[in-house]
């Protein structure tokens, strides 16, 4: 009885997704090879279904799970839709690139629906345990997918390295949480904030906070532990790439800011630890990025510096920040997955992915050019596109955090110099500057509808967003209301911050 | 009067720019051009009819306008920022400036385009709407946002139709400028939580921020943010430190972004100076005038010192278009009516001069292929036209009496002649003993070096017999004549009458001095 009243509940589109990946084995396994893209046909119908279930859960109320194990209220089911509609875009995405190979087309599909079951257990899991099966469950098929192009190369570089250093970093997070387990006795998070305040702070509680990061920073691709990146990013399937990059990323920020705010929110070091991080991350993946030749390797760059500036958010530790952090996150997923389409688009017609590749290509074609312009122009932050107002809305958040917040501001505010530099380069390539002609890319490209569906969807969105940010603003604001952050002494009082700055 | 939408005049180049880069839209040159220039030109009409009802006597904001959502909802409600735009005497001019080398800038582009029609139209429209949305704006967010959109078809512009290193210059372009306005939006986010944190009200109403507050700011962070402000307008401006992306800029822009650039671009800088840095923190601009008329002296004496041995034509005038602004900057640290009067009546000289002298520049590079001053030379032989046009710009330049250069530049000169900034000023309570006379004086040496350059230059171009590589320069076309006469035309009448112009802003002027 409790099971069925917690599916109702809490978990009707984990409960959906599940059956449909059982749905497309059985699929893959009687269907024949040649009518294997049915596997794909059933996982977009699917996904969508999961995303209406979404309408009957309670959305206002948090509502516990298994046993107190998941958690679901305005905050995880942001996640949640945000995860199922990055899904969504990369079994759109794979549609073309998996029809280039001629077996096993229905693994793919439902490997990167385990992945995103893993993504949205971890949105909302509420025990150590749990967490820990959720980002395994994420990984596991993320490394089978990033070597999928069996015969390739840097495929197989791809999936070995992201292999190593996932199971290396996961072991490292997981003993981070036996430190946890050791000083508290409990897994349960609910009942490890209850425990932890007896607990005067030693240095195993900080061993156990920088052990559980590195974990983190693996999967947000922060900057020390962000090595993998580039060359996954590579030499993965591009759309497996896109799903790295947006899906499994959003799905860490949401189970790193559930843990920074219950648990980790009342020691400053903690946070003083993140803001580092997050500095690092944003110059160091900015800088690299400058030199990069290659589009792939640009776009992995440029992804840490984006998750850098995500991290600042989380490194105020205020509601501000956290709501800076969703409107961050849903504009990302829009935006990166543009480029990431127009990239695919790319290169599947011509084989390319360097980025002199791109250059005049917006003479022949006019309308992608533009779509990929916007996409990049958002990332960089320019106005009118998602990406101005989600920077706009996270600095706003940090200035309003304290004036002693105002030099990661500043620092902030220099890294988007840096990264109109490399954007423009790209848009560079396309506008300003003449291909020699020897090219393929000389002709107009032929885009898939799928393919197409998926850069109009997301430039289209990308610049709803930055026209009429202000609901979603509302949304990202009423989704943070449902995070608790378990601070003794709240800095962000009214008389606190005048009197400092008086 | 109802018909008079300021939003619709902000978004009107916006619309056109979208009906011709449409599908829909003919890939025909003569008709692309045709249409830019009508809808240009109906921009221009529709800018003079807020000229006609503007209320001169009266200071302050008019013609407000504000879009709401159907609910009454500002536009983005939880951050308070409002879609508001409204005029006052200080942007009044300025708008019209715009809108009117706007169209002459699209006429002059005739011989000097000659490929991708249809985008560098769409583009001119595009940085049309955001500089008069900088213009226009009266909410610090939506001034932000259009001073950043201005820099993506500035870039294509210099990057796309310029000549030599036009995408070096180009980024640096936009690089300068984007640091600058870093800087800016720290400054804003500052006072905007400062406002939240005295009055718990989330605004960016440019209104309450330049009328009187029921708080005042700290001096310290008073003068930070003054300086955050500054760097992103001492960069538009430029100011000396902050001035190097504008010879490369120029020398590598096609003639009428040139026109653009230096008519309409740098007059922004000045703009901010006086609507923020003026308007919003007066508590720091008394401390920080006597900085910036010092380097207002600088920017003046030591562009035209640079510009007394340029060999390359446009670079020539670039730097003189820098020694002319830092005049706006002298103006505005006199903190007077009479330096502020000057330093608007100077940038609107500055914009109309600086237009035709690139103009010239342009004309005569159509035609010989080079701008090296030293191989051109007897050119009004054969264009005795072109050459009165030139010369009445290039003594309008110098600040002839009667001609609107003497005006603008005597208003900004005496209003620091009279200055009392440098009363109370020492260094680390040290006397400095540096008076603002000598400082102004000096500064009017600067425009003895400009005669002397610009005469220099229109000698060795004009004067003289003709070189036999140049016997087949012709005269100016009916275009070039239409761009130059209309030019000369704004110079000549508000140069008879200058108090016309005057007029619109004294008002302004005067309320925005007594408020320091």
């Amino acid at each position: 009885m409790n099971l069925l009243f917690d599916i109702a509940n809490v978990l009707l589109p984990e409960a959906f997704l599940s059956i449909l990946i059982i749905l497309c084995i059985i699929l893959t396994f009687v269907l024949k090879e040649e009518n294997q893209n049915l596997v794909f046909a059933a996982a977009l119908t699917g996904l969508i279904l999961t995303l209406f279930s979404f309408i009957f859960i309670p959305f206002s109320q948090e509502n516990q799970a298994l046993y107190g194990n998941f958690v679901s209220n305005s905050f995880t089911i942001i996640f949640r839709i945000l995860i199922l509609i990055g899904t969504i875009l990369t079994v759109m995405l794979s549609r073309r690139y998996t029809s280039n190979f001629s077996n096993s087309i229905g693994e793919f599909y439902t490997l990167i629906l385990i992945a995103t079951l893993g993504g949205m257990l971890l949105t909302g899991a509420n025990d150590l345990i749990m967490l820990f099966v959720a980002i395994e469950t994420l990984s596991i098929s993320s490394f089978a997918l990033c070597g999928y192009t069996k015969l390739d190369k840097l495929s197989n570089e791809a999936a070995l390295k992201y292999l190593i250093i996932g199971a290396a970093s996961t072991a490292v997070m997981l003993y981070g949480f036996s430190f946890l387990y050791g000083i508290t006795g409990q897994t349960n998070i609910a009942d490890i904030i209850k425990v932890l305040p007896n607990y005067q702070p030693s240095i195993v509680l900080i061993l156990s906070f920088l052990f559980i990061l590195a974990g983190f920073g693996y999967k947000l691709s922060a900057v020390p532990f962000h090595v993998w990146a580039p060359d996954v990013y590579q030499g993965a399937p591009i759309p497996v790439a896109a799903y790295l990059s947006v899906v499994s990323k959003i799905a860490g920020f949401a189970a790193l800011t559930r843990f920074m705010t219950l648990i980790y929110s009342d020691i400053s070091i903690f946070t003083v630890a993140i803001a580092v991080i997050a500095v690092l991350t944003m110059t160091v993946g900015n800088l690299m990025a400058l030199g990069q030749k290659n589009i792939r390797r640009l776009m992995a760059y440029s992804s840490i510096a984006q998750a850098g500036y995500v991290l600042l958010g989380l490194s105020v530790l205020t509601i501000e920040g956290v709501s800076g952090i969703i409107f961050y996150l849903i504009a990302y997923l829009f935006m990166n997955f543009g480029t990431w389409a127009a990239i695919q688009i790319f290169a599947t017609e011509t084989g390319m992915d360097s980025i002199d590749d791109y250059n005049g290509l917006a003479y022949k074609n006019k309308y992608f050019s533009l779509c990929l312009a916007i996409c990049l122009l958002s990332l960089a932050g320019i106005p009118f596109t998602s990406g101005f107002f989600a920077k706009f809305y996270l600095f706003k958040a940090i200035a309003f955090a304290g004036l002693n917040y105002m030099p990661l501001l500043i620092i902030a505010l220099v890294n988007t110099v840096l990264g109109v530099f490399y954007y423009v380069k790209v848009i560079r390539a396309m506008y300003v500057r003449t291909n020699n002609g020897t090219a393929k890319q000389n002709g107009k490209l032929k885009i898939s509808l799928s393919l197409q569906s998926v850069l109009v969807v997301t430039v289209l969105t990308t610049l709803l967003i930055g026209v009429f940010a202000g609901s979603f603003i509302d949304i990202s604001k009423f989704a943070a209301k449902s995070i608790t952050i378990n601070k003794k002494s709240p800095v962000e009082s009214f008389s606190d911050i005048s009197s400092f700055i008086r | 009067m109802k018909f008079l939408s300021i939003i619709l005049l902000v978004l009107l180049p916006a619309i056109g720019s979208i009906i011709l880069f449409g599908p829909w839209f003919p890939h025909n040159e003569v008709k692309i051009r045709r249409f830019a220039k009508g809808w240009a030109g109906l921009v221009f009409l529709y800018s003079l009819l807020f000229v006609v009802f503007f209320n001169p006597a009266q200071a302050g904001f008019q013609f407000e306008q504000v879009l709401k959502s159907p609910g009454g909802k500002a536009w983005i409600q939880p951050l308070g920022i409002n879609f508001a735009f409204s005029i006052d005497g200080i942007s009044l001019p300025l708008i019209v400036l715009t809108t009117f080398l706007v169209l002459l800038a699209l006429i002059a582009s005739k011989y000097n385009i000659t490929k991708r029609h249809k985008l560098y139209y769409a583009l001119i429209f595009v940085l049309e709407t955001a500089i008069l949305g900088v213009f226009a704006a009266k909410d610090l967010f939506v001034f932000f946002l259009f001073w950043e959109i201005e820099l993506i078809p500035m870039y294509f512009l210099i990057s796309i139709w310029g000549s030599g290193r036009k995408e070096y210059s180009a980024m640096k372009f936009i690089l300068y400028t984007f640091i600058g306005s870093i800087f800016m939006l720290a400054s804003i986010l500052a006072i905007y939580f400062y406002h939240y944190i005295y009055t718990g009200v989330l605004t960016f109403d440019l209104g309450v921020y330049t009328s009187l507050k029921s708080y005042s700011y700290p001096l310290m962070f008073s003068i930070l943010t003054f300086w955050g402000f500054f760097i992103a307008f001492a960069v538009k401006i430029p100011v000396v430190p902050f001035h190097t992306w504008l010879p490369d800029a120029h020398v590598d822009a096609p003639t009428p972004i040139s026109m653009l650039l230096a008519g309409i671009l740098l007059k922004m800088g000045g703009y901010g100076l006086i609507r923020m840095n003026m308007q919003i923190l007066p508590e720091a601009i008394k401390v920080l005038a006597p900085i910036l008329i010092i380097m207002g002296v600088i920017n003046i004496i030591y562009t035209a010192c640079i510009a007394l041995v340029q060999e390359d034509l446009k670079k020539l005038i670039a730097y003189s278009s820098i020694s002319h602004m830092g005049i706006v900057l002298l103006g505005i640290g006199a903190l007077n009516a009479a330096g502020v009067s000057g330093a608007l009546f100077q940038m609107i000289a500055h914009g109309i001069i600086s237009a035709g002298l690139f103009m010239i520049v342009g004309v005569i590079y159509l035609r010989t292929h080079t701008r090296n001053i030293s191989v051109l030379g007897g050119l009004g032989q054969n264009s005795p036209r072109f050459m009165w046009f030139s010369l009445t710009i290039v003594l309008a330049s110098v600040g002839l009496p009667l001609l609107i250069g003497f005006a603008a530049e005597t208003l900004a000169f005496y209003g620091a002649f009279t200055s009392t900034v440098f009363n109370s000023f020492s260094l680390f309570g040290w006397y400095i003993p540096v008076s603002i006379q000598v400082l102004t004086a000096i500064g009017i040496f600067g425009i003895i070096l400009t005669a002397a350059y610009l005469l220099w230059m229109f000698q060795k171009v004009f004067y003289g017999n003709i070189l036999n590589k140049w016997k087949s320069f012709h005269d100016v076309t009916p275009h070039e004549v239409a761009v130059l006469l209309s030019l000369i035309l704004v110079i000549v009448v508000f140069g008879f009458y200058p108090q016309g112009l005057a007029k619109i802003f004294t008002p302004t002027v005067n309320n925005i001095v007594n408020i320091i």
